[in-house]
């Protein structure tokens, strides 16, 4: 046979051949099952996305919020006993009105009257409120740096603690530590503040030098004068001869806010009021070196809680935080 | 039976006995041409089988640009070839002696002709074809596709589709005349 032959042979075969049964009765079923295979995963997905909407909904970041006095107004809503206060959600009081929040369940916040204020975040790693204007009672109860105030002059971070935080509507605020520490920071510019300390912050400036609260009225002044008012080399020097061995923590932060060629001054003081711990230098120091400087801060963190705390049980000697034997 | 074109707007809007009209009317070119590209009977009806599931499936996504003729005749062949491919089977020819009634062309449904008996014969050399050999010369030799197609569907080379070709045709003459 040869090739055309082959081809004349292929033109005839048939176009058609039927298969040696019917077929459709393997088919049909599955036409079905495939049909209803095709509508099972529509059904499931659309079930899923009404359980992950509701369950969206449900979970959806609330915080407990109750009345303390007054009507508060929580959104555009007055609240009446209590409510849920969502991220984006306002809540206000007036004159007259208190309110208290839970933080997630770390924490409370206790509103004070004329106070507005925001739930920024409430997740697990960041519970964040921004304090428009007002003032809040904060206390937590977890490890630090979960719960933070945004405030127009810095964000006051907590590290374990009790605090006070107050703004006015210029952004003009005060924060006072009644337990543990406070971090406040603005860009770059941070204050540690210790339980019995404050501090003044300021908008486009952030957080002024923390002193104790017994501090005396003319040393708090020349750290207003020398944080907020351009006070300088005079305000350093005022605030050095007026510091005590208790404000040995201004003295920490204004050794890193001077101007370098007054370290050495300001250094010196601080060491003469309460003695460096072993491994801090007066070089390492003025050069502002980390580790020295955590150093001493850990000492002076040291002394200033025995002081607080044994307030009234025993007196603490403020230079070394040792119990002081009287004669 | 309704005409053609309203049986594929029937079954494209899920009307199952639309689709079941459909497939006695194509059955059996759909059958030939998984018979010949498959070499085999039995693995031939399970492919016709796959291929009017997988048009059920498929038959909203024909739009009317070509005949659907042609159109379910490049779908038999994808299937087919799918088949092979995803399976890795290997042709599983019947030997002629073992089972006479599985062979290409012993079923034929046309009416027995002069030629009825070369035709039966060559059925059963095209079966025993190299898989490579067969698959290019039924696409080519009796459905008609261009070597580029074939080459395409195939995913070979278009000159190796031009040398299963010659092969085939080689392997046929050799067995037609012997």
């Amino acid at each position: 046979m040869n090739e055309d032959e082959l081809l004349r042979a292929v033109g005839r075969l048939p176009r058609s051949i039927e298969p040696p049964r019917d077929l459709w009765p393997g088919i049909e079923p599955r036409l079905q099952r495939r049909r209803h295979w095709y509508w099972i995963p529509l059904a499931v997905a659309a079930v899923l996305a009404l359980v992950v909407i509701a369950r969206s909904i449900q979970t959806q970041p609330a915080w407990d919020v109750t009345m303390l006095a007054g009507r508060p107004l929580l959104g555009n809503t007055r609240l009446a006993a209590s409510g849920r206060l969502r991220v984006g959600d306002w809540l206000q009081t007036d004159d007259s009105s208190r309110a208290l929040i839970a933080i997630g369940h770390i924490g409370q916040v206790e509103v004070k009257p004329g106070t507005r204020l925001q739930l920024v975040a409430a997740r697990r790693d960041d519970h964040r409120l921004a304090l428009a204007r007002g003032g809040i009672d904060a206390t937590v109860d977890a490890m630090p740096r979960l719960f933070f105030v945004d405030t127009p002059a810095g964000t006051a971070i907590d590290l374990g603690c009790a605090y006070t935080l107050e703004t006015d509507s210029l952004g003009n605020g005060r924060l006072h530590v009644t337990r543990g520490e406070v971090e406040f920071e603005t860009g770059p510019r941070s204050s540690r503040v210790l339980l019995g300390a404050i501090i003044q912050t300021r908008p486009a400036i952030g957080p002024g030098i923390p002193y104790v609260e017994d501090a005396p009225a003319p040393l708090a002044r020349a750290l207003v004068a020398f944080d907020f008012e351009n006070g300088g080399a005079r305000a350093a020097r005022t605030i050095l001869a007026l510091a005590r061995a208790q404000d040995a923590m201004s003295l920490w932060h204004l050794l890193q806010r001077v101007d370098p060629t007054l370290r050495a001054m300001v250094y010196d003081r601080l060491a003469a009021l309460v003695p460096p711990p072993a491994g801090v230098t007066r070089s390492r120091a003025i050069a502002l070196d980390s580790r020295a400087l955590e150093g001493y801060w850990t000492k002076i963190h040291n002394i200033q809680f025995r002081r607080i705390v044994l307030r009234g049980v025993r007196e603490i000697d403020p230079r070394t935080g040792t119990t002081r034997r009287h004669e | 039976m309704a005409p053609p074109d309203d049986l594929v707007a029937r079954a494209q809007a899920g009307d199952q006995t639309a689709f079941r009209d459909l497939y006695r009317q194509h059955v059996g070119r759909v059958y030939a041409l998984c018979l010949r590209l498959t070499g085999n009977s039995g693995d031939a009806e399970e492919r016709t089988q796959d291929v009017f599931v997988r048009l059920w499936d498929k038959l909203r996504t024909f739009r009317g640009e070509s005949a659907f003729s042609s159109w379910l005749h490049r779908l038999v062949v994808n299937v087919v070839l799918n088949e092979r491919r995803t399976t890795g089977r290997r042709e599983r020819r019947v030997a002629l002696a073992e089972d006479p009634d599985s062979v290409v062309g012993a079923q034929h449904a046309a009416p027995l002709h002069q030629s009825a008996g070369l035709s039966i014969d060559l059925e059963r050399a095209i079966a025993e074809l190299p898989e490579g050999a067969r698959e290019v010369f039924v696409l080519f030799d009796i459905e008609g596709y261009a070597h580029a197609e074939i080459a395409e569907l195939v995913g070979i080379a278009e000159g190796t589709s031009k040398a299963q070709l010659f092969r085939a045709r080689q392997l046929l003459r050799e067995k037609l005349a012997g």
